[in-house]
């Protein structure tokens, strides 16, 4: 009995793995566990960001996006540039062009079973995202696409009508046809036996159970999947963990490649408050961009223990915290308040103390925004107008506008013989407690102005339902909603644009929910779209942010901050805004070790975030 | 007594649908639905494009037809896939995720009767000693403490402060090894070392879970023997000489412990819900996660899997205690 005893007590204490530097591995805490990785390429399955930022380690695209938010090779041998002569502009007419991309794959590029990286794969990801049927997220972007394959490694990928958004990212991906094509030969042939119009969803059921054999846990631990990233997946314990070693046949380890981390394991820590737990009591390395909450971050407990021990890391993300405004004069409220009257909003911004809420709530640590282009982009203009905290600005605009304080304080004014009191609804997602705070900071600001708030939250899946969200028009909402945009790495503006505001002639179809239409912001955009010179893009956005910035369609607040605990001794594990295209760590993911066992430093986060004291 | 059985079956087949068409009318009545995420993701998406993810999703027909496909396919044994994994749902519940719920909510069971009954009954012998004091005040401690105090307590304790404090062996944060039989089969695992993971990772969220039934069963147990020990007839067994530790134990006990089972009894289908807190504080892998996580993420066919199984447990565990009693009570005859 006691040797049995003796053996259990040895098993626990072996699964204690000394972690870290001592066996030169790394264990990051999630708070999410995707339910499919890798072979779901297209997204069909799941697009959650922790997918996304697993497969840093796993997957190497055709381009990569650096530290700063530049386009540099991954699999191919140079990006494309019209110096290099891999760009190929032609005139189709109606001012559009088409773009023909020349790309080449390196030599040295393989998957993880070895098997040689070829256009093959190129052409495998083509034929799967132009499939009949195929529920891909960006159909636009299929329906623009083309290939054409010379030999192995040398593929051109065209555009038409292009848009500058092509040039920024990778143009194409690729998948492993070695070991999907057999798969998908007998999915299409069932897809093909079905009617694409009156059977759609048994389409697309034939397509999810094409990739989850691919991307389930199952399916991954039955080694069915390869890689082309610096490691590879040993296993995933569903519930609990997933662990990856280095990848044998990847072409861009270091020289020294011992030096740094063998091993990454991803711990699923559900709970942020045990998550929390295992970040303090040192179970875990670092936390990943969906780890542990601002508010943890700020806390007392994590703080007193992070001297000496760790750092906190706030890296400004593309997460754009804004109000959108109802502007749809139909809607009585809106029209009695004058929502749609540039003076009413720069008045609400005039009164918001902006860089006292996030000095207040946020210790700084999340940037005031001015535009909803994020600074880090590299279309972002520096010096778009800008609304400080002026409330007495904000009393003369309203005052403009006929608002005079009644007996109460609050604002009035007569509307078609009618006295108005200016009562502002105040939409957010209930239980965001960030925002709720942030909301009832703004409304106390607000109230010293003269507007009273009245505050309207609901579940997230209430007011990002369409039948909410996109439905300002029928007055579902009637004056500030606050919700986040991610200022996309592919910026275009879209938002903005005339031609997706949700109406019912369009059956509430588009983003532009608070009903905004600037003809010149509209032309300006739609010629950016098709220009290719990014420079000139750059300038066309300075126009764009200007313009909006003036009138204001919606109110920009700030960009959130992801908080990273990141253990000391621990080296380019880093993240900023764009890298990676989405801002998720690390920068190289073959880079990451410890400075104990040699690991060299190449990349600083102090360079890319806000520390916190 | 069979006759019985196939008539309560039948009548079990109207009662399923109707609960049915309830779960699916509730889970697909949600706010919002699956494409809402995507369609805001992407500004670009035409009136066109969107009415087409809308039929691939099935989403372009109206709730009772999308009811009345799913139950066809379902009565062919047909229930779904996953939307957000892929895999199909009926696996996806019963091979993945029902056998870790059993697995925790079994052991947690019996590791709570197996303290409740002795300490119940001990507490209510020795009644009004310190002990019983102490005992009580613990039970009232326990039914008092929140699941997600208690367990976010225990892992600060055991993975924070007493390995800080003391150098003791952290315990995991998580409730889950991760590890399956079929890891010993392949040699992975020795079969002690599987057993050993398994019972350091558990340790936590069992003691979390068993804490709460612990604490009021005791209180139930010791209130039971009180009653049961002043009985006449355990009088007339002292008066007729009977040893004390024969008139408690063997006649006392086994006539307190009726109400115990009858608590028992009724938590059985709890066994299979899963806890949701639990699990989640653990990041546990089980059925009451699943079931929020496919409410949330709008996964209709494992959310529907999941809740049908509820229901269908719920109908036989009430056929199956109607023929127990007949069983016990020969008074009732089934007709």
């Amino acid at each position: 009995m006691r040797k049995v005893i003796g053996f259990l007590l040895v098993s626990v204490l072996t699964s204690l793995a000394w972690a870290g530097p001592g066996d030169n591995s790394l264990i990051v805490a999630t708070s999410q566990e995707p339910p499919v990785v890798m072979g779901d390429f297209l997204n069909i399955l799941n697009n959650q960001a922790i997918k996304a930022e697993m497969q840093v380690y796993l997957f190497t695209g055709i381009y990569r996006v650096d530290i700063g938010g530049n386009n540099v090779p991954g699999v191919v041998t140079e990006v494309a540039t019209e110096e290099n002569g891999r760009l190929r502009f032609e005139d189709i007419g109606d001012g559009e062009q088409r773009l023909e991309i020349d790309l080449t794959l390196r030599d040295d590029v393989y998957w993880s079973d070895g098997t040689p990286i070829t256009t093959d794969d190129v052409a495998f990801y083509f034929e799967v995202g132009k499939a009949p049927g195929m529920p891909t997220l960006a159909p636009d972007y299929w329906e623009r696409i083309d290939l054409a394959v010379q030999d192995d490694r040398n593929f051109t990928v065209t555009f038409e009508p292009a848009q500058y958004v092509d040039l920024i990212g990778a143009p194409i991906s690729y998948a492993p046809a070695h070991v999907m094509r057999e798969e998908w030969d007998e999915t299409l042939a069932a897809v093909e036996a079905l009617d694409l119009e009156t059977e759609a969803d048994r389409v697309e059921e034939l397509y999810r159970g094409f990739f989850s054999e691919f991307a389930s846990p199952s399916a991954i631990n039955a080694g069915r999947m390869v890689y082309s990233g610096a490691f590879q997946i040993d296993r995933w314990n569903t519930g609990s963990s997933l662990v990856m070693s280095r990848n044998p046949n990847f072409f861009n380890h270091p020289e020294n490649q011992d030096a740094y981390a063998q091993r990454v394991e991803y711990q699923f820590i559900e709970d942020t408050n045990s998550l929390l737990v295992a970040v303090i009591g040192g179970a875990v390395d670092a936390t990943s961009a969906v780890g542990i909450t601002f508010d943890a971050a700020i806390s007392p407990q994590v703080a007193r223990r992070a001297e000496g021990r760790f750092n906190l890391w706030f890296v400004p993300t593309a997460i754009w915290e804004h109000l959108d405004i109802n502007k749809f004069e139909n809607v009585q409220t809106v029209a009695d308040l004058g929502l749609a009257d540039i003076r009413t909003r720069q008045a609400i911004l005039h009164a918001l103390d902006r860089q006292g809420l996030v000095d207040e709530l946020f210790d700084g640590l999340q940037p005031v925004s001015h535009t909803w282009v994020n600074p880090q982009h590299p279309f972002y203009y520096e010096d778009v107008p800008q609304y400080e905290h002026n409330p007495e600005r904000a009393r003369e605009l309203l005052a403009e506008m006929g608002w005079e304080p009644g007996a109460d304080g609050i604002l009035e004014r007569e509307v078609d013989g009618r006295t108005v009191r200016f009562e502002l609804e105040f939409v957010t997602t209930a239980g965001a407690a960030p925002r709720e705070r942030a909301q009832q900071f703004m409304a106390d600001d607000l109230r010293q102005v003269g507007i009273d708030v009245n505050i309207n939250n609901a579940p997230s899946g209430v007011v990002f339902s369409g039948e909410y969200f996109s439905r300002a028009y029928e007055g579902s909402w009637t004056g500030m909603f606050m919700f986040a945009w991610i200022s996309s790495f592919q910026e275009s503006g879209d938002l903005w644009a005339c031609d997706f505001i949700p109406t019912p002639e369009n059956n509430f179809t588009g983003q532009n929910i608070g009903n905004w239409c600037n003809e010149e912001f509209d032309a300006i955009r739609e010629q950016a779209l098709i220009t290719f010179d990014l420079e000139q893009v750059a300038q066309d956005f300075e126009e764009l942010q200007t313009i909006w910035a003036n009138e204001l369609p919606a109110l920009p607040l700030y960009f959130r901050s992801t908080p990273y605990a990141v253990r000391q001794g621990l080296v380019n594990y880093v993240a900023n805004t764009y890298v990676n295209g989405n801002g998720y760590p690390p920068v190289e993911p073959e880079l990451v070790g410890w400075s104990q066992n040699g690991a060299e430093m190449v990349y600083d986060q102090a360079d890319y975030a806000l520390e916190f004291d | 007594m069979f006759n019985y059985i196939v008539r309560r079956l039948l009548q079990a087949v109207p009662l399923l649908f109707l609960a049915s068409v309830v779960i699916y009318s509730l889970v697909a009545l949600q706010p919002g639905d699956p494409l809402d995420d995507i369609i805001r993701e992407n500004p670009r998406l035409t009136q066109e494009q969107i009415a087409q993810l809308r039929r691939a999703h099935g989403l372009d027909q109206p709730i009772y037809v999308r009811y009345f496909r799913w139950l066809g396919r379902a009565v062919r044994g047909d229930l779904g896939r996953s939307r957000t994994r892929g895999v199909p749902a009926f696996d996806f519940i019963f091979r993945d995720r029902l056998p870790n719920t059993l697995i925790l909510t079994v052991i947690s069971l019996v590791i709570a009767l197996a303290v409740a009954i002795p300490v119940g009954v001990y507490s209510a012998v020795r009644q009004y000693s310190k002990l019983d004091y102490l005992v009580t005040f613990m039970a009232f401690v326990g039914f008092s403490t929140p699941v997600f105090f208690l367990g976010i307590m225990l892992l600060y304790l055991f993975v924070v402060l007493l390995p800080e404090s003391f150098g003791l062996p952290r315990f995991p944060v998580t409730g889950f090894p991760g590890i399956s039989w079929a890891d010993v089969q392949t040699g992975r695992i020795t079969a002690l070392g599987f057993f050993g993971q398994w019972a350091w990772h558990l340790i936590l969220p069992v003691f979390t879970l068993s804490a709460i039934s612990m604490a009021s069963w005791t209180r139930f147990m010791r209130s039971s023997f009180l009653e049961v020990i002043n009985q006449d007839y355990i009088r007339t067994a002292r008066s007729k000489g009977l040893g004390e530790q024969k008139v408690r134990y063997k006649h006392a006990l086994r006539n307190s412990l009726i109400p115990i089972v009858t608590l028992v009894g009724l938590s059985l289908p709890s066994l299979f819900n899963g806890a949701v807190i639990t699990e989640t504080i653990f990041s546990y892998p089980g059925m009451g996660r699943a079931i929020i996580d496919s409410l949330t993420r709008k996964d209709y066919n494992v959310a529907m899997t999941a809740l049908l199984f509820l229901a269908v447990l719920t109908v036989l565990s009430n056929l199956l205690a109607d023929i127990v009693y007949g069983l016990v009570d020969p008074r009732i005859r089934y007709n």
